[in-house]
């Protein structure tokens, strides 16, 4: 039969590419790092520019010279901000491509994931943009001693947003609207804390799974209960949808965002302006940080991309590979224990300022507190995220 | 209270609307073939990103896009229906599933692959709201209820009164008497595919104005809620599919309204065990159609 002898060539076809292949991507003259984010799926916004700033990193590092004179060559992992995608693609990375240095994930599920793949491969997990506070609660003295984050934890962030809501905007009662995951609940459990200290109420309390687009049963709800806030640790790409239901269900002007999902998107304000007015973000980063290293890093990335706007993600891949390149410089080393070794103790000069990691391999680095007026953020102070280890 | 109930259930109405348009493509592709077409949300999908190509490419208008968007699908359906469905004709029931969701992976990934897998805002659509009394809708949610409702009187008279509707439902009840009868059966197979796939594309380019957003992977929760609209409404039951996609509107509206949005996925799910244990030939019929 025709077609079982096609069927049977092309498995063989598979089987044997899978020899030939690998075998020859085994060489020692290259830095290989593999680089998870969430590519496809509902934050793929976030992968998008997770890997244009780390492909910039790598072209900036390689034309300066490389890693201790090795080329940094990337690997790209999808994870689709699902833990079982990105343990797999990480178990990948290691197995096929030989990496010995990933960075990743964004997604806080998927990083605590992925924490227990790289401590049993040795392999160094730097992660770059998730911010749930238990990654670093487990790293260092902790338990993995092979993770480290250099992305400020949500420890502090939510009682500095509540502060401002309160003190700033007067306001006493909340509805919750966050996604539906270890960083959406995570950041509402560490809220929850602050509520008593500044006098502050939750009236609902609502989750959303990433692929949520109809949220007028929620805001129907909302709009009745006399929130004055919505408490919102989301995903970018639902910040557009959030907003737009808000004008079409009258709560735009009346409710303002805080919390973290990315208020500042170009795109969002424009889609619904009246509903982001007033929004307030901790964020890790913004493109207007006003320092030199910052405008250098903005300037460039404008140039490779066509003039795109780098975002959070952006610079915290595109850091994270230059902070590891800076590590191996100092270890003088392309050992991943070396390197580690180095993280440990050294002072990295960062777009954000000095960066240095605690016992816990945690990078102590502000963040940044800006409100959206008439259309643009505009930075209301920074804060330190240093955590007290001892609170738990 | 009762404006709120009232609000909820108006919601749900507009949530039930979107998956009612899905689920009878895909309740009469079930009649005709038997098989459950995974990659029914896919068309749905199509149908969205067709619309938001020739918007932001082309600058072509919401109302031009959405005739465009429905007749760009029905193409592609036809291709697929033309290489792939009709070979389901005479296949056993696993071909069906393995095809349609082999299919499924390929259009989602054709899309990455094509438009990366960033979410796009879609633009257009009628959004100024009307108000009545304190809930206000946008007039696209008005529009989604009403295009159903005439799309469902339309299948209605098409499945009732036409020779291509008389022979969909003689391929649905004995595929042998049709074969003797000369009803040819892939072509009706084909017809009621892309017919399917056009149901599919006009819901998702209605409903892309108020859920903002395309990307590829946004059939896929689509698809999985009519799995439960077209077991409510009874397999290959059109009529059926109206009420049983509003019915799991409300439910999902009041479950998200009243008791938390984290759990109305599972709405649909509960709904679907419990009709599987309880009724399974759905709410509309004492027996089973096959």
């Amino acid at each position: 039969m025709p077609s079982r002898f096609v069927s049977v060539a092309a498995v063989v076809f598979f089987m044997l590419s899978c020899f030939v292949v690998y075998p020859a991507m085994a060489q020692s003259d290259v830095v290989r790092i593999g680089i998870v984010s969430p590519n496809t799926g509902a934050a793929a916004r976030y992968g998008a520019f997770a890997w244009r700033g780390a492909q910039l990193a790598r072209d900036e590092i390689n034309a300066a010279g490389g890693m201790n004179g090795k080329k940094v060559e990337l690997f790209q992992g999808d994870s689709q901000c699902i833990p079982t995608e990105g343990v797999s693609s990480v178990q990948r990375m290691i197995a096929q491509d030989k990496v010995r240095f990933v960075i990743g994930d964004v997604c806080s599920s998927v990083t605590i994931a992925m924490q227990p793949v790289a401590e049993n491969a040795g392999v160094l997990l730097v992660n770059a943009a998730s911010s749930n506070p238990d990654i670093t609660y487990k790293a260092g003295v902790g338990g993995y001693k092979w993770s480290f984050r250099n992305y400020p934890t949500d420890e502090n962030r939510a009682s500095v947003v509540l502060k401002y809501a309160t003190e700033q905007k007067k306001i006493k009662k909340f509805a919750v609207l966050s996604v539906d995951s270890d960083y959406g609940r995570g950041a509402i459990a560490l809220t929850k804390k602050y509520l008593g200290e500044f006098g502050a109420e939750i009236v609902s309390e609502d989750y959303y799974k990433d692929k949520e687009a109809d949220f007028r049963p929620v805001l129907a709800n909302i709009r009745r209960s006399g929130a004055g806030a919505i408490i919102m640790y989301g995903l970018a790409d639902t910040t557009p949808i959030i907003g737009r239901q808000m004008v079409e269900a009258g709560l735009a002007g009346k409710v303002i965002l805080i919390g973290s999902a990315e208020f500042n998107n170009p795109e969002a304000i424009k889609i619904a302006p009246t509903a982001l007015n007033g929004a307030v973000e901790a964020a890790a980063y913004m493109p207007e940080w006003d320092t030199p290293k910052n405008h250098e890093f903005v300037a460039a990335y404008r140039k490779t991309y066509d003039g795109e706007t780098p975002n959070v993600h952006a610079y915290a891949y595109w850091e994270t590979l230059r902070l590891v390149a800076a590590a191996a410089k100092e270890a003088k080393s392309d050992n991943q224990d070396d390197i580690r070794k180095a993280l440990s103790t050294m002072t990295y000069e960062g777009v954000m300022g000095k960066v240095t990691f605690d016992d816990h391999n945690q990078a102590n680095l502000p963040m940044i507190l800006f409100e959206i007026i008439d259309g643009k953020p505009v930075i209301k102070g920074t804060f330190n995220t240093q955590i007290k280890y001892s609170a738990r | 209270m009762t404006e709120l109930l009232v609000e909820q259930i108006i919601n749900g109405i507009v949530a039930g609307s979107v998956y009612a348009l899905v689920a009878a493509g895909m309740t009469m592709i079930f009649g005709v073939l038997r098989a459950i077409n995974f990659a029914h949300g896919e068309y749905y999908m199509l149908g969205t990103f067709s619309a938001w190509y020739v918007i932001t490419k082309l600058n072509v208008s919401y109302p031009v896009a959405i005739i465009l968007a429905v007749i760009i699908t029905m193409g592609i359906a036809a291709v697929i229906g033309r290489l792939v469905m009709q070979g389901l004709v005479t296949a056993p029931f696993q071909s069906g599933v393995l095809a349609t969701l082999g299919l499924s992976l390929i259009l989602q990934n054709l899309i990455i692959i094509t438009f990366g897998g960033t979410y796009k805002i879609f633009p257009g659509g009628w959004l100024e709201p009307v108000f009545f009394g304190d809930i206000s809708l946008a007039w696209q949610r008005i529009i989604i209820v009403l295009v159903t409702i005439g799309v469902f009187i339309a299948l209605e008279f098409l499945v009732r009164r036409t020779r291509m509707g008389k022979a969909m439902r003689a391929v649905s009840q004995n595929t042998a008497c049709c074969l003797v009868n000369g009803i040819d059966i892939e072509r009706v197979v084909l017809g009621t595919f892309v017919l399917g796939g056009g149901l599919a594309a006009l819901s998702g380019v209605l409903t892309g104005p108020i859920n903002v957003t395309v990307y590829g992977g946004m059939g896929e929760a689509i698809t999985l809620k009519t799995f439960a609209v077209i077991v409510m409404g009874g397999m290959g039951n059109v009529r059926g599919t109206l009420i049983a996609g509003w019915i799991l509107g409300i439910a999902e509206s009041f479950v998200a309204g009243f008791i938390g949005l984290q759990y109305r996925d599972a709405v649909g799910f509960v709904i679907l065990i419990g009709m599987l244990m309880v009724r399974p030939t759905g709410f509309f019929s004492v027996q089973s159609r096959f």
